[in-house]
């Protein structure tokens, strides 16, 4: 086609962006903001990555976010939230109502309750349902405050503590950082029923307890029930679209449809990127959103570029789950469902090392978490309707054998197990009430973001791989000159604000690399 | 918090073994590094599952061609190996292909449903049958210039009209207009294998007789499938041979006839008069949301017959500034035309899928400008809306406008 080539995009950037996650949004948007020169590249049509929407017949569904991490009340913000509060977003966010309901439904096991924000009142009710266990839970969250505070002050030094300092003012981190949940909570002796309770949060990480390390954990369960957890008033697309309009305001260009395939690599440094459109775009800098796995495996060009411990790296790292959903636009409202609750958590049991080896095989996994949209954003469906999304997950690898014509056939059968599951759990009447269905699987995921077999969770944060080691050896691990990453595969692990978080500091890197040579005008 | 409000010191194993293992932490991190295959990763089968059933494209020959009726023809396509696809993709009876026809020059694309069945996918084909319209910008072509080995470019499988066992009942109840008939052939076929579990009632309004598509092959299934399959077919011209249908259209006293109507799950599939008058119909049932399936129907033929559309500029042609990749480029555009077809026109290659509003796929920035968009195509995300995006399959230009349009995939 004669206009396909005027259509190319051949200019030179102070920095080429590769995706826009949360990550990449907000690295463009950072750069953005100090004037740098930058072209940020996705390969899907919308911005966003799995942070977007989707519309079915009545209803706009949320594909990936239940909660924000890290947001807080207007008077007590979290990170997240001055974090983008710096681009003046015109998108507003909505507090949560409750922590969380866990339903267990082994007979053995049986539990149902209803857990709220804020320490106090928490406490209360662990103490209420697990009677003795208030000190030993109060114990975890102040180890939540020590970490903080630890994390603090590395923040403050730019990367460079004083050892004396860690050793004298921080040693509960320096203690704990190098263990599992389960060594943690066996040190504080913390009863068996209080731990099923406080281990529901276990889903967004999806790491037994006895291999999940403290540090992230025990800072994810207390940032929650401290600030509270908070969404976007009209789904994800809102926000990611307002940071695209942001870019384009601060000059930034975006273009959508163009995959990099190409970053090229001269001895060792950065010198441009390549497209799905034929685009040849000089950059000596590149923020990439896509996982090392890929960029390392695919996109760095030419391979003998690419050092044998970049492999080794990836190969040494486990990678986390990808994520099966099921999104249903129901004709009953919450109410007349008797779907009291924001946020489920339905497991058979708190077994981790049990309910993860369920995500290892095509039966219907032991664990769901279920969002009724409606119970935080009463009218983001039709009057008469509301939206529930339940979310599952299976490890990297379970759907490699799956057919094509297979495919439909398993994802319908999966979904309809969780929603019996949920309809068993709750009461509620959920099948009779179907008028949108959709369901996502590691396909879906792989399909709508190239992530890597469909994984969601990045690389599974273990002590040795959390975020406390990757922030101490972030310099050490990179090795081509003019590559940062960002997201949810990077230095504070997976998840909404850490991918946001992330992108920052990619872009302050690069920042800083730009003008150390002199690069910016 | 200071020193002395701290309220415990932790041991988790011993003091000594906690600092020492929080100082083996990068060490040990290395050593795992050290010890790790250096091998490179070179599969990704989530990824080629993912073409698989959704490709960006899949190039087509046309291996046979079928005169249905007087103004229909079927299209059996195979892939094209010389062209790389050597496998056609999987679908879900109901689905349908965007197809990408070059015409004097001009690159436009059009959405034509799967009218055989998925199983025929595998086994090498997809079918559609074409009706030839008047006056037919693209059908005109396709009639003259399709021949037995001609290449056809086309998407994956697309679409939401398909038959969903958690949310559908077991009788489905299809109202075809026309050559809407083309996604119950794929579906009626599905069920005649046994992998579809449903019954199947189709009304199927033509204007003649000799305008029934797939006459005699409904004929074969409804007599080998008595208890699944039955068509009725109901006919708006006056003098009428055939036995056994109905005369006029789709009304409601005709599908009460033929249906329980509270048990069944209705789509539509047709062209966009028929949904106008099928829906009035219907509503005398008051029949629930999900008891309606629609099939999105294509570009708004007579964007003027909409009564909110601004007449006054119907004889209008404006100017669109287009920006696509770094091209930058003014061109004309008709207010009674699309976006899109001011796009294709002047040969632009913008992305489009479903041309009806519903997909997505040609999203495309609103810089400066207006646009009337008819409340039956708008399927914008409420963020879209807020900032701007719109889909130019289903906007139309009222006053001059500034864009900018993703280049296609
Ligand atoms: C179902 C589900 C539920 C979740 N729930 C939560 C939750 O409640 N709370 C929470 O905090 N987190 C949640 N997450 C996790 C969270 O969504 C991710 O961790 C986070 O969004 C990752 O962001 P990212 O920056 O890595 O970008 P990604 O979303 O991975 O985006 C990467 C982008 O890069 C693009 N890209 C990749 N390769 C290329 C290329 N070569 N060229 C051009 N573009 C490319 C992709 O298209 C994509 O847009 C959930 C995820 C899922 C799927």
């Amino acid at each position: 086609m004669s206009e396909s080539k005027e259509q190319k995009i051949e200019d030179l950037y102070d920095v080429v962006v590769i995706g826009a996650g949360n990550g990449g949004l907000i690295a463009a948007a950072e750069l953005a903001r100090r004037s740098t020169k930058i072209l940020l590249l996705e390969q899907h049509n919308l911005p966003g990555g799995f942070a977007s929407s989707f519309v079915r017949g009545r209803f706009e569904f949320e594909t990936s976010l239940h909660e924000l991490y890290d947001w807080g009340a207007s008077s007590n913000k979290g990170g997240t939230r001055r974090l983008l509060e710096r681009y003046e977003l015109d998108s507003e966010f909505v507090a949560v109502p409750e922590a969380y309901r866990l339903i267990l439904t082994d007979p053995d096991e049986c539990m149902d309750v209803v857990m709220p924000f804020g320490i106090d009142a928490y406490l209360d009710t662990i103490e209420k349902e697990a009677p003795g266990s208030r000190e030993s839970v109060r114990k975890f969250f102040d180890l939540a405050e020590d970490i903080n505070r630890a994390t603090n002050y590395i923040g403050q030094t730019k990367g460079h503590p004083d050892q004396n300092v860690l050793l004298k003012e921080h040693s509960n981190f320096l203690k704990t950082t190098a263990y599992s949940v389960e060594d943690v909570q066996n040190a504080l002796n913390i009863p068996e029923k209080a731990r099923s309770i406080l281990n529901a949060y276990w889903v967004y990480l999806l790491v037994p307890m006895s291999r999940v390390n403290f540090t992230i954990f025990v800072s994810m369960v207390h940032g929650y029930i401290l600030k509270g957890a908070y969404i976007p008033k009209f789904r994800s697309h809102d926000y990611t679209t307002a940071l695209d309009t942001r870019i384009r305001e601060l000059g930034g260009k975006i273009e959508y449809n163009t995959t990099v395939e190409k970053i090229l690599v001269e001895n060792g440094k950065v010198v441009g990127v390549e497209t799905s459109k034929g685009d040849k775009i000089k950059t000596n800098h590149v923020v990439c959103n896509a996982s090392p796995t890929l960029t390392y495996n695919k996109l760095i060009h030419p391979k003998s570029e690419v050092p044998e411990i970049a492999y080794k790296e990836i190969n040494a790292r486990r990678h986390g789950v990808s994520t099966f959903v099921v999104y249903l636009g129901l004709d009953a409202t919450a109410d007349e469902l008797g779907l009291t609750d924001y946020s489920y958590f339905i497991n058979n049991n708190m077994n981790t090392d049990e309910l993860y080896e369920s995500l290892n095989n095509l039966e219907t996994p032991k664990v769901q978490a279920t969002i009724c949209l409606n119970r935080a954003i009463p009218d983001c469906s039709p009057p008469g309707t509301c939206i529930v999304s339940i979310t599952s997950a299976f490890l990297p690898g379970v759907w490699d054998a799956v057919k094509p014509e297979d495919y439909f056939t398993l994802k319908n059968k999966i979904a309809e197990d969780l929603i019996n599951t949920l309809e068993t759990a709750t009461g509620a009447p959920i099948k009779e009430h179907i008028e949108e269905i959709e369901v996502a699987t590691p396909q879906t995921i792989s399909r709508f973001t190239r992530a890597y077999n469909g994984v969601v969770y990045g690389y599974e944060p273990e002590s040795w791989d959390s975020f406390v080691p990757r922030l101490m050896t972030m310099n050490d691990e990179k090795h081509i000159e003019g590559l940062e990453f960002c997201g949810g595969y990077g230095k504070r692990c997976h998840g909404y604000s850490s991918a946001l978080k992330d992108g920052e500091t990619a872009a302050l890197l690069t920042l800083q690399d730009l003008i150390q040579k002199g690069e910016l005008k | 918090m200071s020193e002395e409000e701290k309220k415990f010191d932790i041991i988790v194993k011993s003091n000594t073994r906690d600092l020492f293992a929080f100082t083996k932490l990068v060490p040990s991190r290395k050593k795992r590094f050290e010890k790790a295959s250096s091998e490179p990763i070179t599969t990704d089968p989530m990824n080629e599952l993912a073409i698989r059933l959704h490709p960006l494209r899949q190039y087509l020959v046309i291996s046979e061609i079928i005169n249905e009726t007087k103004s229909t023809k079927t299209y059996k396509l195979t892939p094209d190996p010389n062209s790389n696809t050597n496998q056609l993709a999987y679908f879900r009876a109901g689905q349908y292909l965007s197809l990408k026809v070059e015409v004097n020059g001009v690159t436009i694309t059009r959405p034509y449903s799967i009218a055989s069945s998925p199983s025929d996918a595998l086994k090498g084909f997809y079918e559609i049958t074409i009706r030839k319209e008047e006056p037919g910008f693209l059908t005109q072509f396709i009639w003259n210039k399709w021949k037995v080995g001609t290449k056809i470019e086309s998407s994956g499988p697309e679409g939401f009209f398909f038959y969903e066992p958690l949310r559908d009942l077991k009788q489905i109840v299809g109202l075809a207009g026309g050559s809407g008939i083309t996604p119950f052939r794929s579906i009626a076929k599905e069920i005649a294998e046994d992998k579809l579990d449903a019954k199947l009632t189709i009304l199927y309004g033509s204007s003649e007789e000799d305008d029934i598509i797939y006459h005699n092959e409904f004929k074969v299934l409804e007599k080998k499938y008595p208890d699944k399959i039955k068509v009725v077919h109901v006919l708006s011209c006056e003098k009428v041979t055939l036995e056994g249908c109905e005369l006029g259209f789709l009304t409601s006293d005709i599908i009460e006839k033929y249906c329980d109507v509270n048990n069944s799950s209705f789509f539509i599939c047709g062209p966009q008069i028929m949904y106008n008058f099928v829906e009035k119909e219907l509503e005398k049932f008051n029949l629930l949301h999900k008891r309606i399936r629609r099939e999105a129907f294509g570009e708004i033929k007579e964007i003027l017959s909409d009564p909110e559309f601004p007449q006054e500029v119907a004889e209008k042609i404006f100017k669109i500034k287009a920006q696509i990749g770094n091209l930058t480029k003014e061109i004309p555009a008709k207010a009674t035309e699309s976006v899109l077809v001011a796009l294709e026109r002047a040969n632009l290659n913008p992305p489009s899928k479903c041309r009806s509003g519903e997909c997505g796929f040609c999203r495309s920035l609103l810089i400066s400008g207006d646009v009337y968009i008819s409340p039956v195509s708008d399927w914008r995300k409420a963020g879209d809306k807020k900032f701007n995006y719109f889909h130019p399959c289903a906007s139309y230009p009222i006053t001059d406008l500034e864009i900018k349009v993703p280049r296609h995939l």
